[in-house]
């Protein structure tokens, strides 16, 4: 069953943008803190690929057991002149935000979307 | 994972500090003109606010804390005025050395920052009724 797939998929992404929103929540709470470097979650893609690599796990006690997605938080690159991270910027992270309100919506309606298509196959009305 | 909850978490984090922050300052500046109470002795010291983010292990989060107070060490502002009550013996009176443009510019980027995380709060709320809301759908 394909549908649930796409479940899948779009819990994942909805844990993602949960985690990439507390990060973002990190890097606002932190603005006045010194010494303190902007953070971010691994891109999408990237987690994504990890999972299909991933080996599937038949038997409690093998390698890599563990369901729960994990998602990499990493600092993140200022500019290519220094190395040592960048400090917090007000206005990226009002972008960030925006960008996972957007995803949210979008991924919310299309799970809504679709769980109505099911239950129209479900129901044959 | 609660990850929203502990978005919410540390942004409250941030509007703790944000309230000390600002309670800092109204210090300083209802102690403006606070002189000493012998002659010639210092007058109110201004107070600043130091942060530091801290790990929070249980959540993997980093939440903001107020590091320490400390006083401003800088040179008090000195007046001539004998008839004061703390004017020493040469008649100078020691003022605190509050500066009332700086307390109001560091009241304003406190607002600013609190209203920041009081808009990550609201946001996170929104994305959990989101989330709500597909299991109320019809």
């Amino acid at each position: 069953m394909d549908a649930v797939n796409l479940f899948k998929l779009a819990s994942t992404q909805a844990k993602w943008l949960s985690l990439r929103q507390t990060t973002v929540a990190n890097n606002i709470a932190n603005v006045n803190s010194p010494n303190y470097r902007s953070v971010d979650v691994e891109p999408f893609e990237a987690a994504v690929s990890n999972e299909s690599v991933r080996l599937a796990a038949t038997n409690g006690s093998h390698f890599g057991a563990k369901d729960g997605d994990v998602f990499q938080v990493v600092e993140e690159q200022a500019s290519k002149l220094t190395t040592s991270g960048k400090p917090v910027s007000m206005e990226d992270e009002l972008v960030k935000s925006s960008e996972i309100r957007h995803a949210f919506e979008l991924n919310t309606a299309i799970v809504s979307a679709f769980h109505q298509m099911v239950l129209m196959t479900a129901k044959g009305s | 994972m609660d990850y929203l909850g502990s978005a919410i978490k540390v942004a409250a984090s941030g509007l703790d500090a944000e309230n000390a922050r600002l309670r800092v300052v109204s210090e300083n500046i209802a102690n403006a003109q606070s002189t000493s109470k012998i002659p010639g002795g210092d007058p109110y010291q201004r107070k600043m606010v130091s942060f530091s983010s801290e790990l929070d292990r249980a959540s993997g989060t980093t939440q903001v804390k107020i590091d320490s107070i400390v006083r401003d060490s800088s040179n008090f502002e000195l007046q001539y005025d004998p008839s004061h009550p703390a004017a020493d013996e040469a008649g100078f009176v020691k003022l605190p050395n509050v500066n009332l443009l700086v307390e109001m510019a560091d009241m304003r980027d406190a607002n600013r920052s609190y209203e920041a995380n009081l808009q990550v709060l609201k946001q996170a709320r929104d994305l959990i009724s989101m989330t709500i809301d597909l299991m109320r759908a019809r």
